[in-house]
């Protein structure tokens, strides 16, 4: 497992997958200044596709409502598993654990049967498809992971500083916000941000819940990719993995690491090795 | 079970109230809908008279050669797409977990889910153009003259491809992080022992990556089994699995009740499923002595 060829192999291997998902990514970016029908050859190098997705497009309207909706849904999704996470830490053991088990139900459950159950209920009280159907519906499936990354901070941190400041006369409120809350922020900001991408990203609760009429990007790409081939779309694709490469560069400048905001690896676990 | 005492109660376990309140009504009791309206005559709406029991929608399900071909192709398709997960992520993982410089090895992973902090959508959309007729793969192998090669976008294959595509990347983060935890100096000293590399394989590094495989094979297996709109934009005619006809109870015919019991016995069928292979995972772990967990 050290020789030198296995080792070449195993490097071989990384970077063919790692090629099998960079390369659709990099034509989709090249063909984003093809003015060819069709994404076709030969390639007429254009800046069209961009000039009609900052102008005629309902594309970029439809993101920045995707996008404003998500932080809307991160909001809420942040208040409610930090008050959740810190709650928990007050369970009795047993409780913890099946508390724990209806809160993954949203996370193992196919977001299919999920939105399918959610749709039934809403449409059995009377919101059906609607705004309030939407937020609650994406909330549901995002807030769990919230919880789980707030809850590894919870429990990665040395509890005696809490106990310290509570004997030396710091009141509750004091020891929470000033020891507990800067312990647990990475956690929260992880959550965070993988409720807002989760959330940006959720088609098949968007595709069941949202309001007749009204599109979020991923709905609107779904109709788009069934009816017609134009690339404004590769245009919007390009500044979108433009965008992502940014905030995993900020992401990493920040210390996250991959497992730290899926919460597996990276720093949490390490305590308990 | 709720006759204990609450000896154990604290005030800050209030703070859980808001989230037990949502997941009871957003979760446990949509779950329940989905169980009663299996066996509901017709759809029920607000304001609606209620439209009385049924068995109509069980024995129709029971009975639909459809209904069970689409299952055996959604229980397989997830089958491969996960046994070919595996098999890509494996050494891509242990590449990044031991043989990337340390420093590095944080921007790998970052690399590596990067696609993820894009669109699902737009990772289809990239993967469709790439591969559809016209498109970047086929005029490149015209022109270094493998001719005549069809296109795989509107088959299954395609369906594979693109559900590979979009869950690769969980597969490869659940290994790097139980692949990461396994100290070099473990592998060495089996080796330098003189185990054989497949025993040290069988005996330390597969044991250790279980817990990493069992995740992975959690978050891969079930979204793909349940998945209608990939097969549905990428599979052609006959590419629908059973999501695709779950969904065409409620977008097309709206037959809210017959959805409802294909939804049940979907997610009943995947929970076996997940249940044999965390006791087969367990027993593996024994059998082979690792006591990891």
């Amino acid at each position: 497992m050290t020789s030198k060829g296995f080792r070449r192999t195993m490097m071989v291997c990384l970077w063919i997958v790692l090629a099998f998902m960079y390369i659709p990514i990099i034509v989709i970016i090249g063909m984003s200044f093809n003015g060819a029908r069709y994404g076709m050859f030969p390639y007429q190098p254009t800046l069209r596709w961009y000039a009609e997705l900052f102008t005629t497009s309902d594309l970029l309207p439809t993101c920045w409502f995707s996008i404003k909706f998500a932080l809307l849904v991160t909001l809420a999704a942040v208040i409610l598993g930090t008050m959740t996470a810190f709650g928990l830490q007050a369970y009795a053991p047993k409780w913890a654990k099946r508390f724990n088990f209806v809160l993954q139900l949203p996370i193992i459950i196919p977001w299919l049967v999920t939105s399918i159950s959610l749709l039934l209920l809403f449409s059995f009280i009377g919101t059906g498809r609607s705004m309030i159907s939407m937020f609650l519906g994406n909330l549901i499936v995002v807030f769990p992971y919230v919880v789980l990354l707030v809850n590894g901070r919870f429990e990665a941190m040395d509890r005696t500083p809490e106990s310290a400041a509570r004997l030396l006369g710091a009141s509750p409120s004091r020891v929470f916000f000033d020891i507990t809350t800067p312990a647990i922020t990475p956690g929260i900001l992880a959550g965070g941000i993988m409720a807002m991408i989760m959330c940006f990203n959720n088609f098949v609760v968007q595709y069941y819940l949202v309001p007749i009429g009204t599109n979020t990007l991923p709905t609107l790409v779904f109709t788009r990719i069934r009816a017609e081939y134009k690339a404004d779309l590769n245009a919007l694709s390009a500044i979108i993995v433009l965008a992502a490469v940014v905030l995993v560069i900020v992401l990493s400048k920040l210390g996250f690491s991959a497992g730290s905001l899926f919460g597996m690896g990276g720093g949490t676990k390490k305590k308990g090795e | 079970m709720g006759k204990k005492k609450r000896s154990s109660f604290k005030p800050v376990s209030l703070w859980t109230t808001p989230s037990v309140i949502m997941l009871l009504c957003l979760t446990v009791i949509p779950l329940l809908m989905l169980l009663v309206f299996s066996f509901m005559n017709r759809n029920i709406f607000a304001g609606q008279p209620w439209p009385g029991w049924t068995m109509k929608n069980i024995t129709r399900m029971m009975g639909s050669a459809t209904f069970w071909r689409l299952m055996g192709k959604s229980l397989f398709t997830a089958f491969k797409v996960t046994m070919i997960c595996i098999i890509a992520a494996y050494p891509a993982s242990w590449a990044i977990a031991k043989i990337v410089k340390p420093h590095n090895r944080s921007i790998f992973m970052m690399v590596v889910i990067l696609p993820f902090f894009t669109s699902q959508l737009l990772l289809i959309y990239s993967m469709m153009n790439l591969i559809k007729t016209g498109g970047v793969l086929l005029t490149i192998l015209d022109a270094i003259g493998i001719h005549g090669v069809n296109t795989w976008l509107y088959t299954n294959k395609a369906t594979v491809l693109v559900l590979t595509y979009e869950y690769l990347p969980y597969m490869i983060l659940c290994l790097y992080s139980s692949l990461e935890g396994i100290g070099d100096n473990l592998v060495q000293a089996s080796l330098i022992l003189g185990a054989s590399k497949a025993k040290t394989f069988i005996n330390i590094v597969f044991p250790m990556s279980v817990p990493g495989l069992l995740s992975g094979i959690l978050l891969v297996f079930v979204p793909v089994a349940g998945s209608f709109m990939e097969p549905g934009l990428v599979g052609g005619a006959n590419g629908s699995m059973v999501g695709g006809m779950i969904d065409t109870q409620y977008s097309g015919s709206l037959n809210m009740g017959y959805g409802a019991a294909l939804s049940c016995m979907l997610l009943i069928i995947l929970s076996i499923i997940m249940v044999l292979v965390r006791l087969s995972a367990n027993r593996a772990q024994k059998a082979i002595g690792g006591d990891v967990e």
